[in-house]
């Protein structure tokens, strides 16, 4: 035993495995412990905010001490964030063709260029080789351009109790706030969702779901292949027929129809994360039994289980200590698979729409989910599913890789 | 004496283990075999016969490495030649193999004439099918193999059936050196009879120039052979004619070989049967000294220190018979000295 | 030429069994659920159908599809008299549309993109797999891991990685729909093609997931197979290592022949899914709709299409195996 553990984690590959795995799950155990709280909490307040850190307005202008620096591109990042290199070669293609020569136009000299721009920009002129969505693009540069220039400070002004303005406090250009003194900044690693919730604290929370999905469809599916493997395949004869007979019929019967079928019919209503987890255990048992039959027949008559019969031990007992431990790795082995194919399932059913309903927990599947609902990918939040995507890859590719190092471990044919 | 047909050298060849350690199953092993003469070599399993037979091919893969030594075929030298070179002018024609597992030797989804084409062609590419078709057909009607195997799968052949197809296919090029591990081993034994008979039909025909037979089935041996070779731990410990080798042997562990079996000869029904104790050392570190000396009854302390080659009887007792002359062991003690412990014991066994 | 036609008939009647019990279950399985599935479904599909005309067309047509009082075995008739009549019933989304024109309609998609996605994959990825296990060393260590992650990756997660990069990062390729959306379906030389182009992408996402499971199956076989007597042998008889590599890589693809049989369900299962991501018009899509529309005939009729479909794929493969593989007419001598 002690042997085998060693050569298990000499394995380069199931070590690999492990390790992501292992990391996957301290940082779901850990990472709530620094960031408590419900994970689909609705912090945001609109959809799918992009990964940053998030300074509260209010707290920086009123900081307790403004610092005054004078940092000598300040002024041309300012400039530079409103207006990008992609932006100024659409204005220039527009201006190129209002008549303005190429010569005439310096691109890189902001002043004189947005100068330019405002001398021969008319919004009602029309050119017949620009494409309706060319005209609204340089129509909202137009409008961001407004006040590019303009070197004022900023007035803040509070409201009196009669109604009026009086100016509280200015904001120079040159007037910084250290991130320090300001009372709410909120990191968000990966921005927030279509409904405003934190992206990494409910995909971490979704994982842990996902992870507990997987395992429990696992352990139902392998206890129930298990059981009749092992049955099949010691008993042999009726028993074994019957038992093979339903199983090679739900071979080729597509689990996933079954799955679909079953899901649906159970309703929105009673589909929670246990339900959609039994399910896909229910419909997955097909492999192990085939696979645990196979090995259970080749061990019914070696020497030890013919003693063993022959003292009169009952079956249970001949399964448990003189088959089982021989059979031992194909099992853990094939519970490894049906861990992974139960995450898949459980994120295919939920793209279908089939997934856990989805008021109370988060799973992987729901979050990509709701991301294509929300059309995330055609809207450029890549946050809100390409890390998901990534995080399902690498639970199934850890799997799979211990998975590998265990057959190599066991199967010495496949060793190097 | 007859043409040399296989000279052995001082054949050494090792095995690389997964963590990188030698393991010499092969140990300076020097013989040859004459034109028309077939050898045995016996030995407990894992003493490293059945490496010898892959290492006698001149053909290496990992984990088997070649380390030194000759391997003269009619003589050629061949363990000096590249790779390829072996596998097109060598393997096959001059020197061929039968397998100790011949149940999965053959392709599963080939049909035994298109293997034979493909070992053909492999050596001589310009032969025409027909050609083949016809040799294929005569060989296995003399062999007395039914010609309908040809156009069968391996898988719809019985046992002993695929053996002998093998055996015809693994000599259809009239190889000068046949190389048979445990051909019959596996087999029930109506089979085992046919396989042996056909083996010497072939030698009859002189489809096959000479053999090395290897086999721990030591009665098998004696009628197949006309000499056997013992094999221990890696290395020979003697030599000598079949019958010599059965009813006398003088090592100690060819005397218990031979004691821990029936012969269905003269005078073996007073014998007791008895196994020798112990196991063969490990090779990754054998002992020095006698690599036998551990088990050995007769062991002095020398044996343990001391490392013997093998030594011809003529030189050890020059007075003796002389057809024992050309008899070789590996031992410190004297022929004379264990032929007289042997004696003994033979008749302190009878009287108790 | 007779253990071939046992070997036949033998799946023949295999097929028709499956076939009957796929049948029953797919009858079965929605009526056995708890509570008055029946009721919820009729509710829930009403609640979307504003006009009142219509509402009351599609209960009498539901309950007459359902023959809701009558005792199971009567509906069974009435369920199997409908199908043999080619009728699924009438979709409650895409009322009046009857499941039959519906799915009729997207399986020429569906087949049009998995068939050769699939075979394309399986091909390719025994190619590299074979060749993995032949060279070992450094080719096999960069192969052995990315087919794992690829092969793990769900088919969606491959369809949106291909869709964000290819289609709209890059602007390669359309990246939803089966055809230009301004099209109309024709035989006409632009509407061909914009079915190519948009073919593309989901192609390449069912490609590249089956190539990785592939190439991880035929790896370990060709590993299996490499270490065979019957290698040993062919070499120690002087045969070539192009020929001995041939006999490898037949007798290694053989029972990924059968592999393919088995688990072309599941790849089937996960295309579809795929689909949704691109919007392409298959059955995948339309399972989508039916499931947001709670659309349960259409459901029904879509899973009993895909089911049989996928059992004559494994039957199909069944027939062809037993043509190429002489082991299988030795086994019924037996």
């Amino acid at each position: 035993m002690k042997n085998t553990l060693k050569q298990v984690f000499g394995s380069g590959q199931f070590m690999m495995g492990f390790v992501i795995i292992s990391l996957i799950v301290l940082t779901i155990i850990i990472y709530p412990l620094f960031n408590p709280g419900n994970p689909l909490e609705r912090i945001g307040i609109g959809t799918f905010f992009k990964p940053g850190t998030y300074v509260s307005a209010f707290d920086t202008v009123n900081a307790r001490q403004f610092y005054t620096l004078n940092l000598p591109d300040a002024e041309a990042k300012r400039v530079g964030s409103k207006l990008s290199p992609d932006d100024r070669v659409s204005m220039m293609e527009w201006l190129v063709a209002a008549g303005v020569s190429e010569e005439d136009i310096d691109i890189e000299d902001t002043d004189s260029f947005v100068q330019l721009w405002w001398d021969t920009y008319d919004p009602n002129v029309r050119f017949d080789s620009m494409t309706t969505a060319f005209r609204k693009k340089i129509g909202r540069i137009d409008v961001a351009l407004e006040g590019i220039l303009e070197d004022m400070d900023v007035i803040i002004a509070k409201e009196g109790e009669d109604g009026s303005l009086a100016q509280s406090s200015v904001v120079a250009g040159s007037d910084y706030v250290n991130v320090a003194d300001v009372a709410n900044v909120r990191f968000l690693p990966l921005g927030t969702d279509n409904f405003g919730r934190d992206v990494l604290k409910e995909m971490i929370s979704a994982c842990r779901t996902s992870l507990l999905i997987g395992l429990l469809a696992g352990a139902i599916a392998t206890l129930i292949g298990l059981t009749l493997g092992l049955l099949s395949g010691y008993i042999g004869g009726i028993v074994d027929d019957i038992i093979m007979f339903v199983t090679n019929l739900f071979t080729v019967i597509p689990g996933f129809v079954l799955l679909i079928l079953i899901s649906f019919s159970i309703g929105q209503e009673q589909r929670g994360a246990p339900v959609v987890a039994i399910v896909i255990g229910l419909t997955s048992w097909v492999w192990t039994t085939r696979s645990v039959r196979a090995q259970v027949v080749s061990l019914r008559n070696r020497d030890h289980v013919n003693l063993s019969k022959l003292s009169g031990h009952s079956l249970l007992r001949i399964l448990a200590t003189d088959i089982l431990p021989y059979i031992a790795s194909y099992v853990i082995m094939a519970f490894i698979l049906q861990v992974c194919s139960g995450i898949l399932a459980e994120a295919q059913l939920s793209m279908l729409g089939l997934g856990p309903k989805t008021t109370e927990i988060p799973t992987l599947g729901l979050m990509m989910y709701w991301a294509m609902a929300y059309t995330a990918h055609l809207g450029g939040a890549w946050w809100a599913y390409f890390p998901v995507v990534i995080l399902i890859a690498l639970i199934s590719f850890s799997l799979n890789l211990m998975n590998t190092g265990l057959d190599q471990v066991f199967n010495p044919q496949l060793r190097d | 004496m007859g043409k040399a047909m296989l000279e052995v050298r001082e054949l050494t060849t090792k095995y690389i283990t997964r963590f990188h350690e030698d393991v010499y199953a092969v140990d300076h092993v020097s013989f040859t075999v004459e034109e028309g003469k077939s050898i045995g070599i016996a030995g407990e399993s894992g003493c490293g016969k059945s490496t010898l037979a892959l290492s006698l091919m001149g053909y290496y893969f990992p984990p088997l490495h070649y380390t030194s030594g000759d391997i003269i075929i009619d003589g050629k030298n061949i363990s000096g030649m590249n790779p390829d070179d072996v596998r097109v002018k060598i393997l096959g024609t001059e020197i061929a193999y039968i397998p100790q597992a011949a149940m999965n030797a053959l392709n599963p989804t080939r049909k035994i004439l298109k293997f034979i084409e493909d070992v053909i062609l492999a050596h001589d590419p310009k032969q025409s099918k027909n050609d083949i078709r016809d040799l294929a057909r005569k060989r296995f009607e003399v062999l007395n193999l039914p010609a309908d195997v040809l156009n069968r799968h391996p898988v719809e052949l019985s046992g002993g059936m695929k053996q002998r197809t093998v055996i015809a296919i693994s000599t259809i090029l009239s190889p000068k050196v046949l190389i048979a591990d445990e051909p019959s081993s596996a087999l029930d034994v109506t089979s085992q009879k046919l396989v042996i008979k056909m083996i010497r039909d072939m030698m009859d025909m002189g489809f096959i120039k000479s053999m090395i037979f290897i086999t721990h089935e030591l009665p098998l041996l004696y009628n197949v052979t006309d000499s056997i070779l013992v094999m221990y731990a890696g290395q020979l410990v003697e030599s000598g004619l079949a019958k010599q080798m059965i009813f006398d042997p003088v090592h100690p562990y060819s005397k218990g070989l031979m004691d821990s079996i029936i012969v269905p000869e003269e005078g073996t029904r007073d014998v007791k049967l008895t196994a020798i104790p112990g196991t063969p050392p490990n090779l990754k570190n054998p002992p020095s000294g006698c690599r036998f000396a551990d088990r050995c009854k007769y062991a002095q302390k020398l044996c343990k220190s001391f490392e013997v080659s093998m030594r011809k009887f003529g030189e050890v007792s020059p007075e003796g018979d002389t057809s024992e002359r050309n008899r070789a062991y590996r031992c410190l003690i004297p022929v004379h000295e264990l032929k007289e412990s042997y004696d003994k014991e033979r008749e302190g066994g009878l009287s108790s | 030429m007779k253990g071939y036609r046992k070997y036949f008939t033998k799946k023949l009647a295999w097929f028709f069994i499956t076939l009957v019990f796929a049948i029953i279950l797919n009858f079965l399985l929605p009526r056995l659920m708890p509570g008055d599935p029946v009721a919820q479904i009729t509710n829930k599909a009403l609640s979307g159908v504003a006009d009142a005309g219509a509402a009351q067309q599609v209960y009498n047509q539901y309950a007459e599809l359902f023959g809701t009082k009558k005792p199971l075995i009567v509906q069974f008739g009435t369920y199997i008299k409908n199908l043999l009549r080619g009728d699924l019933g009438v979709s409650f989304g895409q009322y009046p549309r009857s499941v039959t024109e519906i799915l009729s309609s997207s399986i020429l998609w569906t087949i049009g993109l998995q068939f050769p996605a699939i075979i394309v994959g399986w091909i390719v990825g025994n190619f590299l797999g074979a060749l993995a296990a032949y060279i070992r060393k450094g080719f096999d260590k960069v192969l052995l891991p990315i087919s794992l992650f690829i092969g793990g990756l769900p088919a969606f997660g491959m369809a949106i990685t291909l869709l964000v990069v290819v289609g709209i990062n890059l602007k390669w390729l359309p990246t939803s729909g089966g055809y230009a959306y301004n099209l109309i379906p024709s035989f006409s030389w632009q509407f061909v093609a914009s079915v190519f182009s948009h073919y593309w992408l989901p192609f390449l996402s069912i490609v590249l997931i089956s190539i990785g499971g592939q190439a991880i199956g035929m790896r370990s076989m060709s590993i299996y197979e490499l270490n065979a007597d019957y290698v040993k042998y062919s070499r120690f008889l002087g045969i070539k290592d192009r020929k001995i590599v041939w006999y490898v890589f037949r007798n290694a693809m053989l029972p990924q022949v059968t592999g393919l049989a088995l688990s072309i369900g599941t790849m089937v299962g996960g295309a579809l899914v795929a689909e949704i991501i691109f919007s392409y018009p298959g059955l995948g899509s339309q399972i989508y709709k039916g499931i947001t529309g709670s659309d349960y005939p259409l459901i029904s009729g879509a899973t009993l299409i895909i089911t049989v479909m996928v059992l004559s794929a494994s039957f199909i493969i069944d027939i062809i195996y037993g043509f190429i593989d002489p082991r299988v007419k030795a086994a019924q001598m037996e």
